[in-house]
């Protein structure tokens, strides 16, 4: 095999003494750093929480309405709640609900400036693409023991989990759009005097919106992926109820809990989509780009 | 005419080999039987430890076809008993398992071929001792479940947290059957379950930070031999109480301590049928708490990886698990190791 050049138990060593440098000098700063997150988390899940079910079943069944103005949709979403209250998963539910939401919005906010800034500026694309892809391969587990550590179980390191993978989709789709937009109307926006923040907004955004959409899409997507990994460090929710019906054999537990996640993913993904459609079609994007 | 001379110096050659290697696969018989012996590999320490152990004896010193293949205790006992794989699982515990362990081996599906750990095992509730040593009346679970202030959860800080077993584990339908039989939801306690990994860097983090924390736990295994835990007194151990807390059908959850769980090394009961010689030897493989305990540290305190921690016990302990072994099994074992 591989000659042993260097014996590689210092290095692991040193690693692992730096780790717990980190839990005990810099815990509580950490900490308090992600407290905004889980205040974020917090408040989504105890209004969700406190809604009532047919309330919230009434507003996300006419959400979806106005979104694809379909009845099929509409009734598509408030059967699969219904069925989400029938199987008793409805709390647990709630709690991946808010868990991805609070991922998602933040993924948003953070990945979509960071992919405009990369379409603009090619040595930082140079320097984020390695780490987009690190942040999309490297296993959950090690990174997520380690942030157990600093951070604590619970909500936290899940929510950190979620966002590390769910972001990168959109970062790249983001520079993708945008450096995609034809250059001849960049040019012609040039001629007529555009200001390069009139550019950004007025047509790099708009005509790169299709795919910064589908990006948003696998952002949400990606989210729900995580839910089993979430509930291994506590974060609760519809992938604590998979991994009990893992562990105890009963596979009906785990298999209903699966498809409450798919139902929730289905949801998500068909309103988000409708919406999407009908802010192309308000800025003047026909459906020849969808 | 040529291409004829070569094809027959060629057969020649192939039978010659085989004739010259014909002593060698007689050595293999010793282990009986070439179907393959999967050994089940579970995830925590001591049974991934035991597994390689076992696995290189066996696969080494015996010639058999082995292969490690995950395994956790309810389901590997259901393969088991349901398709007679995998063939052995070295650390399979009894607690959630004997009655239905029971009335397998009453059919013959199943065979218990030796103790794992001879001297039983420790499950229970534990807090840190300095926590102790400042406040003593926690030393009973009365006494924990009336303090919920003391053990804040992060997320919630009004109430009490409370690590049970991991998910789907028989520890945590027994840490939440305890919770529930103390009421401990309406003292302000909340019950949190994590992945044994994780529950593993949650104790290690509170233990570093000196943060109060109440965790279920077991032994024998690396972390609590590492971290200066005391175990919460529970009333006396009642086996059927203990019983209906870890059936997901029984209501009626009692207060009990956890039993002392017996340890068997569990094989389909083909192995003792077509492979004899493995059978033997795993009736002689028990170890004690100390010795896995010993085992365990050493893979910790080294950062050794599972099968460096089970080479370095067959190195450093030949005195211990040569008399597992007849005496050309050890050689071949110890030849393979260096």
């Amino acid at each position: 095999m591989f000659p042993e050049i260097i014996d590689t138990r210092p290095l692991r060593n040193w690693v692992d003494d730096g780790l717990e440098w980190v839990v005990v000098n810099w815990g509580d700063g950490l900490e308090a750093a992600a407290s905004p997150l889980l205040t974020l988390l917090l408040w989504i899940e105890h209004l969700l929480l406190a809604t009532p079910w047919w309330l919230i079943i009434l507003l996300l069944t006419g959400l979806a309405y106005l979104a694809s103005r379909r009845l099929q949709l509409a009734a598509l979403v408030c059967f699969s709640l219904v069925f989400l209250g029938v199987m008793g998963l409805w709390e647990d539910s709630i709690k991946t609900t808010a868990l991805m939401l609070t991922a998602t919005l933040t993924a948003i906010a953070t990945s979509i400036p960071v992919g405009i800034a990369m379409a603009r500026w090619r040595w930082l694309r140079n320097i984020v693409t390695p780490v987009l892809d690190l942040m999309q391969t490297l296993p959950s587990f090690v990174y997520l023991i380690p942030a157990v550590m600093i951070f604590g179980p619970g909500k936290v390191p899940a929510l950190l989990a979620t966002i590390i993978y769910a972001s990168p989709p959109l970062v790249r789709l983001t520079d993708l759009g945008i450096r995609l937009v034809d250059p001849d109307v960049m040019e012609a926006s040039r001629a007529f005097g555009a200001s390069p923040r009139q550019r950004l907004f007025g047509v790099q955004i708009p005509l790169a919106m299709p795919t910064i959409l589908a990006g948003i899409n696998q952002t949400t997507m990606m989210a729900l992926a995580m839910v089993v990994i979430a509930s291994m460090i506590g974060a609760g929710g519809l992938g604590y109820q998979v991994l009990q019906g893992i562990g105890r054999l009963e596979v009906s537990r785990g298999l209903f809990a699966g498809l409450g996640i798919v139902v929730l993913a289905i949801i998500f993904d068909r309103v988000t989509q409708a919406f999407g459609r009908q802010l192309q079609e308000r800025i003047g994007l026909q459906d020849t780009r969808t | 005419m040529t291409l004829r001379k070569w094809k027959l110096a060629w057969a020649l050659a192939v039978a010659g080999a085989t004739f010259v290697g014909a002593p060698a696969l007689a050595q293999d018989t010793t282990c009986g039987t070439d179907r393959k012996i999967d050994i089940a590999e579970m995830t925590w320490a001591s049974a991934s430890v035991l597994a390689h152990i076992h696995a290189i004896v066996l696969g080494d010193g015996y010639g058999c076809n082995v292969e490690l293949v995950p395994g956790a205790t309810v389901t590997t006992s259901a393969s088991m008993m349901g398709a007679g794989e995998p063939a052995v699982a070295p650390e399979l515990w009894m607690s959630s398992i004997a009655d239905r362990w029971a009335e397998a081996e009453a059919d013959g599906t199943v065979v218990k071929l030796g103790d794992a750990i001879t001297d039983g095992t420790i499950e229970g509730l534990f807090i840190p001792a300095t926590l102790l040593e400042e406040y003593p009346e926690l030393a009973t679970m009365d006494g924990v479940t009336a303090r919920p202030d003391l053990f804040p959860d992060p997320e919630d800080p009004s109430k009490g947290r409370v690590y049970s077993g991991p998910p789907g584990w028989a520890a945590e339908m027994a840490t939440a059957s305890l919770y529930a039989a103390y009421a401990m939801d309406d003292s302000g306690w909340n019950l949190f379950s994590v992945d044994s990994a994780a529950l593993a860097a949650s104790i290690k983090r509170a233990f570093l930070r000196g943060d109060p924390i109440l965790f279920y736990y077991w032994g024998p295994t690396a972390v609590l031999g590492q971290v200066d835990a005391v175990k919460v007194e529970l009333p006396p151990v009642d086996d059927d109480v203990y019983k209906c807390n870890t059936n997901a059908d029984c209501n009626e959850v009692g207060k009990t301590d956890w039993p002392s769980s017996m340890v068997y090394v569990g094989a389909s009961a083909w192995v003792a049928d077509e492979a004899p010689a493995v059978a033997e030897y795993f009736s002689k493989v028990g170890m004690t708490n100390e010795d896995i305990s010993g085992l365990l540290i050493y893979g910790d305190a080294n950062n050794a990886e599972t099968r460096e921690t089970a080479e370095n016990f067959l190195q450093t302990r030949q005195d211990f698990w040569t008399t597992w072994v007849p005496a050309d099994v050890a050689e071949r074992v110890i030849a393979a190791i260096n």
